[in-house]
């Protein structure tokens, strides 16, 4: 029996949505008809735009797909104008201010508050720049991650950029490849590092050597969500690098008539290859699906492995590192993956003076300027904006990723991005750094949806809630001792419903515990590692600390957590295109 | 210990209600998830226990499927109950 989102984009998907969406937005927000609008507003992601969740109807995420992270000289520009014209709400964030880019963990720009008035001009101009929304969301290739210096890295063993690009080229737009049974997730890496993070994709081509040439090997069925948490397989391919728009597409084409249509939690390929086992992946795509004998797997980089290792840290090009070229890139730290829209114009502005004007983004949420010459570099780490975003971060400003959260997703349980900036300035004031560590990895996921990939984390957090002196309070199940490189771990989890404000006490005991009782100059994930899974819970206790917690109260039941009168019965939505709000009994 | 069973997102049913779970001759308290979803033309009833609070059974969620019919009876009785239970306070 079809989903309900299958008789829709039976209906109406892919590259036909546009011609709605635009009638929609020149009509205005009131014509989308009641009745139609759940599946309106499925097909809208299609053109990544997403819904805003209750209390702020009317009101858009849009997120724009720059596939492995790269910004080509002026298109940041043209994000931050975007943002500072289009992506401002009702009321301001306390942190941020009225108007921010978010940077994705899938190197991919979110934009919140966005009228679907305006969703015409700011179409126009984003393709003006060679900008898109395209299949940013929806059924379909999502933004296609890497190694985000990839060209531009002493580390890569094959430029994964040009075939990342051809991917993009080729099925973005691609009405074959417009309506797949779900969500599809490909990562290229061309680097011995691992920073494509191909582990938790649904595809993922990794960097290999076969007969004297490289090329990659082919793992499938990685991913995060619903609780199901799969390592990408290996499924014995390797391709030589002309061939891998063709696996991609024979992975595609095995994907979109053997996915389970029919539900949705059980539609990720993932799934599949669970079912199946690897040899019969492989078999399938090799009998039909390709038409060329695969080779079997070549010899792989993974031992070399350093992001998110869990020690020997890569720190996610966070820092100064010289490019092949000469020139220098420097990575900069971003809390949260947040930045207002006058410093992201000022680093479009620094990128341009001293750079080439390119920026990348990381899939931990950072920013990298490229093509530095040596001589400028000091100048460029003399600018104000680097000390609020620093290639030289704190360890415990360094390394946290968080989810949206309440803020706008109509998913999450828990306030969070304000939360982890606060977590992480309370660390840095009050906990000693334990020796050799350079970063600590703290995901903050607000549900069990994992965006904020909390499963590959030294501390992950997911958001639930917890009775405290009696009333329902925020709170987060914790786990331990997650991360990829050449071992890839899920973390444990070893506490629930930690009321958020006894959180950074945790941590503070935590380490505490590690600093103590760690052997040899074992890193934290080797620590964590080492114990069974009842002692670990043994570790470190909640604890209450001077950390204040605003937000302590049910986020989800406002209708914005940072407005004044945050009660839902106070929401300004919905609104018109000029943000009025519009009478319920028009 | 074990990770959750039942995905919890802001669409779950109930995130914190005081749970109970009972054998012979012992009790355990523990906060609790309950969720009603659809399974394939049913509906379906899961709770769960947190793991942390109950060391006598091993991380796991309950379920039961109901007809559609089965799940209006139930809706029926859980008025009925919530009516009674404001008079006994």
């Amino acid at each position: 029996m079809p989903t309900d989102v299958e008789r829709w984009k039976d209906e109406v998907y892919g590259n036909e949505i546009r011609e709605h969406l635009f009638r929609f937005a020149e009509e205005g927000w009131d014509a989308i008809p009641d009745d139609e609008a759940d599946a309106w507003f499925e097909r809208f992601k299609w053109w990544g735009l997403y819904h805003q969740r209750k209390g702020q109807e009317s009101y858009f995420m849009m997120r724009i797909g720059t596939p492995n992270g790269v910004l080509e000289p002026g298109q940041l520009r043209t994000v931050a104008e975007i943002a500072d014209e289009y992506a401002r709400g009702p009321v301001d964030n306390p942190e941020f201010g009225a108007a921010y880019c978010d940077w994705t963990t899938r190197q991919s720009i979110q934009l919140h508050w966005i009228k679907l008035e305006d969703v015409p001009e700011i179409f126009e101009k984003l393709e003006a720049n060679d900008l898109s929304t395209q299949q940013a969301c929806g059924d379909s290739w999502r933004n296609i991650v890497g190694c985000p210096v990839a060209g531009k890295d002493t580390h890569e063993h094959i430029d994964a950029w040009p075939v990342a690009e051809e991917l993009h080229e080729t099925f973005k737009g691609d009405d074959e490849y417009a309506n797949l049974p779900r969500k599809w997730k490909v990562s290229v890496t061309g680097c011995d590092q691992g920073c494509g993070q191909g582990d938790i994709n649904d595809l993922a081509f990794e960097p290999a050597e076969k007969h004297g040439e490289l090329g990659f090997n082919v793992r499938i069925g990685g991913g995060l969500s619903r609780k199901e948490p799969r390592l990408a397989r290996d499924v014995d391919i390797w391709v030589p690098e002309e061939k891998a728009t063709d696996i991609a597409a024979a992975t595609t084409e095995l994907f979109n008539d053997h996915g389970d249509r029919e539900d949705r939690y059980n539609a990720r390929i993932k799934f599949l290859v669970d079912e199946w086992g690897a040899e019969k992946m492989r078999r399938v795509l090799q009998e039909d699906y390709t038409d060329w004998d695969l080779e079997t797997a070549g010899e792989d980089l993974r031992d070399q492995y350093t992001y998110n290792a869990g020690g020997h840290e890569h720190g996610d090009h966070v820092g100064v590192h010289e490019q092949p070229d000469g020139n220098y890139y420097v990575g900069l730290n971003v809390l949260v993956g947040r930045m207002g829209v006058e410093a992201t114009s000022e680093l479009a502005d620094l990128a341009e003076e001293y750079g080439s004007g390119e920026v990348r983004l990381t899939q931990r949420q950072n920013v990298i300027v490229t093509d530095i010459p040596e001589e400028d570099l000091d100048d460029f780490l003399a600018a104000d904006l680097l000390d609020d975003y620093s290639p030289d971060p704190h360890p415990f400003m360094r390394g946290s990723i968080a989810c949206t959260g309440t803020e706008f997703c109509s998913l999450s349980i828990v306030e969070t991005k304000n939360r982890q900036v606060r977590y992480a300035r309370w660390l840095k004031e009050n906990v000693d750094v334990p020796a050799g560590v350079t970063d600590f990895h703290i995901h903050l996921s607000g549900c069990t949806a994992s965006c904020a990939q909390p499963q590959i984390a030294d501390v992950s957090l997911r958001g639930m809630k917890t009775r405290k002196d009696g009333e329902p309070v925020e709170a987060l199940d914790i786990g331990l001792g997650g991360g990829l490189g050449e071992n890839p771990h899920f973390a444990e989890w070893v506490e629930m419903r930690v009321p958020a404000d006894e959180v950074p006490g945790y941590i503070q005991n935590l380490l505490d515990t590690y600093e103590a009782e760690r052997e040899d100059e074992e890193t934290f994930r080797e620590f964590i590692q080492r114990h069974e899974e009842d002692a670990l819970q043994e570790l470190a206790d909640p604890e209450e600390t001077d950390y204040d917690d605003p937000y302590m109260h049910n986020t989800k039941m406002t209708w914005y957590p940072y407005a004044e009168d945050d009660d839902m019965g106070s929401s300004p939505a919905p609104t018109n295109g000029d943000g009025e709000p519009i009478s319920a009994d028009d | 210990m074990a990770d959750r069973i039942i995905k919890v997102n802001a669409y779950t049913t109930f995130n914190l209600l005081d749970g109970e779970a009972e054998g012979h001759g012992w009790t355990e308290a523990a906060l609790a998830v309950l969720n009603v979803t659809t399974d394939d033309g049913d509906v379906r009833l899961e709770l769960e226990l947190d793991n942390t609070d109950t060391d006598r059974v091993p991380a796991h969620a309950e379920r039961a499927t109901l007809s559609p019919e089965q799940a209006r009876e139930l809706a029926g009785e859980l008025e009925s109950y919530a009516d009674r239970a404001e008079r006994d306070e």
